[in-house]
């Protein structure tokens, strides 16, 4: 603590009173890290996972201290947002300390110890950014980047995330993005994957009053896991997290997708829609929980898994679930799960498109359809802006 | 040339024999109408036509132009020439108007070679505009949340869109404005051709009125029972199908 500015007694005693209570929480943390086990069969956030073979998998490499080998690029018109995460950066270090995970306090813990790379956006108070701030992490061995971002009050702005694995590679992200008051704003992440790449995000969303609009899509790694876990803890009028998901599962791959949508506060909003187009021996999973704290009263909270299977070897398991403790609720979850319509098939190969071509449409038109409500509300709130 | 169908019998899937042997000739240039009472397979023969997996052909044959139709599969009849008003036009969510017939002409072009986008655009605008539709159906899914008469419509402008030799129009009429009925006649009279052939179901000789067709038949139970000239129109119109139904 910098005791060189002049504080008054009770801001000091304020201060060291708020450094207690983090170091606690650190305290807590690290002993968090050091109890959690690697995700096994009893793990109830790994069921359908896997984690035999794939938690372990990543845990073994990430254990045998390989170096990161990847590399960064950021596109932004304001350069003085963007600031490189450094291994002496304790400040933010402990951010990722504190971040909850589905079931992965293990991997978290094993990311922290090779912390030391990824970008920061700080985005400032009250300032547009136009052109969306496009970051590209790519790798053909083990990276571990943490992406940071903070959107101060009435920041807006748009965030492209685009993950790249070689093949064989590695990409495992720790996503931290915090937004204040009255800020607005649209993050997608892109994993592109490769022939036996593998990726994880856990991804913690904190929502202090502003609109966010996340959207996330994966094709073609092996292995894909994502925990994202969106927190509404104030609420202004307009505040909402929004969530979308649009990803193609082919071959023998897996994407297996968690998340939380939890309101600790009422009078926010939050909607979840994940479709998948599964084909082949492709298995997509989708674990989503609602939770809306005692107290939160006023919530609205939707939760919607859609899957086109285009295979019959094709998998998919559905797990959405709900825990309401507070009043005047609206909350819904749904999940379905079917073929592609055979009526639908027969009316585009009626005009002549091949029937791998009319599957392709439609499936195209299922995944954009998330993608386009994504555009859509985000384009909807920042021409518009928060009520005031 | 012209699409000849000889003592078609045809089942639904593990079902009913709903067609008992058929037997029709639509030479290029003419315009044939089929009518019949409800259930009689007017449907029926137009979907077995075109594919339909609900349906199997038990004995019979069908070409198009010398080509054995029911060795093609689906969109090969399609690309062939043949073309399906449907009767009730699917929705297909997703996919919207324009990038459908995109692919739909696109799979009539030569390996290789690409559609133009722009001329596309200008066409399928002008045709919409010529059926009286909306533009911004183009960035519409298919028939989603379409009106019954605007799916109507929709199947028409794809019908103008894709140039088939052989339309089969099922209960386009049904659903359709007094307006849009005409609009929709004019475009089909448009079209008529001696290298096009339509065939158009329908209940109503106000539809026939506008499109006069060359031939009449008359579907019953499965089977082609009377086929004449336009004046078939007008006593079917005025004595229904009883004297038809007691003479079988
Ligand atoms: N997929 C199907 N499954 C079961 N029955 C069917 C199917 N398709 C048609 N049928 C039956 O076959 C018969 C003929 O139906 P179709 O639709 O061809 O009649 P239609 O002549 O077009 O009648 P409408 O004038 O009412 O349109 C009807 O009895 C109908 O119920
Ligand atoms: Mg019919």
């Amino acid at each position: 603590m910098d005791f060189s500015q002049n504080l008054s007694m009770e801001e000091a005693f304020a201060l060291a009173e708020a450094e207690a209570k983090l170091n606690a929480a650190l305290q807590a943390a690290s002993q968090r890290f050091n109890d959690a086990k690697i995700p096994d069969r009893y793990n109830e956030d790994w069921r359908f996972g896997q984690p035999a073979k794939h938690a372990v998998a990543l845990a073994e490499i990430l254990k045998t201290n390989v170096p990161a080998r990847g590399s960064i690029s950021v596109k932004c018109a304001d350069s003085e947002v963007v600031m490189p995460v450094s291994a002496e950066d304790d400040e933010l270090k402990e951010t990722v300390n504190l971040m909850p995970t589905i079931g992965s306090d293990a991997l978290l813990g094993l990311h922290i110890r090779r912390f030391g790379e990824g970008i920061c956006l700080m985005l400032e108070e009250n300032t547009e950014i136009k052109q969306p701030i496009i970051i590209t992490y790519e790798t053909d061995g083990l990276y571990t980047p943490y992406t940071f971002i903070m959107a101060a009050p009435g920041a807006k702005a748009r965030i492209e995330e685009h993950h790249k694995c070689a093949d064989g590679a590695t990409m495992f992200c720790v996503r931290n993005i915090h937004v204040m008051e009255g800020a607005q704003i649209a993050v997608e992440l892109h994993e592109h994957g490769s022939i036996d790449s593998r990726c994880m995000n856990i991804t913690d969303i904190h929502n202090l009053g502003g609109a966010v609009q996340h959207f996330t899509s994966h094709a073609g790694h092996a292995w894909a896991r994502e925990e994202t876990i969106a927190e509404v803890y104030a609420a202004s009028p307009g505040t909402s997290i929004e969530l979308y998901s649009a990803n193609r599962i082919s071959g023998n791959s897996v994407l297996d997708q968690h998340t939380h949508q939890i309101h600790h506060i009422g009078g926010a909003k939050s909607n979840l829609l994940y479709k998948n187009v599964v084909d082949e021996n492709g298995t997509a999973i989708f674990a989503g929980n609602i939770r809306v704290e005692a107290g939160a009263h006023c919530t609205d909270a939707y939760q919607t898994n859609r899957n086109l299977l285009l295979s019959e070897k094709s998998t998919v398991h559905s797990l959405p679930g709900l825990e309401i403790l507070a009043d005047k609720v609206r909350c819904s979850h749904g999940s379905a799960s079917s073929p592609v319509d055979e009526e639908a098939l027969f009316y585009l190969t009626s005009r002549g498109v091949s029937r791998a071509n009319a599957q392709e449409l439609i499936s195209t038109g299922f995944l954009e359809d998330a993608y386009n409500k994504f555009r859509k509300s985000f384009d909807e709130t920042y021409t518009s802006g928060l009520p005031d | 040339m012209s699409l000849i169908i000889k003592d078609l019998h045809a089942r639904v899937k593990d079902g009913a024999t709903i067609l008992n042997g058929i037997n029709l000739e639509i030479p290029k240039g003419e315009v044939h109408a089929i009518m019949g009472p409800n259930g009689s397979g007017k449907s029926t023969l137009s979907k077995v036509l075109c594919g339909h997996p609900d349906y199997e052909v038990i004995s019979g044959s069908a070409e198009l132009d010398g080509q054995d139709l029911f060795a093609m599969s689906v969109d090969e009849r399609s690309r062939a020439g043949l073309f399906l008003a449907f009767q009730y036009p699917v929705e297909v969510p997703g996919v919207t108007n324009a990038n459908f017939m995109r692919a739909a002409l696109q799979a009539r072009m030569p390996k290789g070679e690409e559609l133009d986008a722009v001329s596309f655009y200008k066409e399928m605008r002008s045709k919409m505009k010529s059926l009286d539709m909306d533009p911004r159906f183009t960035a519409r899914a298919v028939n989603e949340g379409f009106s019954g008469g605007e799916k109507k419509r929709n199947d028409i402008l794809q019908m103008m869109m894709l140039n088939p030799s052989y339309a089969i129009l099922d209960e386009t009429d049904s659903g359709l404005d007094v307006d849009a009925l005409k609009i929709v006649s004019e475009g089909v009279n448009a079209m008529r051709a001696p290298f096009r052939s339509f065939v158009i179901i329908t209940h109503y000789k106000r539809l026939l009125d506008y499109i006069k067709p060359d031939v009449v038949h008359v579907l019953y139970k499965g089977k082609i029972v009377r086929t004449a000239g336009y004046e078939l129109v007008a006593q079917i119109e005025q004595q229904g199908f009883d004297f038809i139904k007691s003479e079988e």
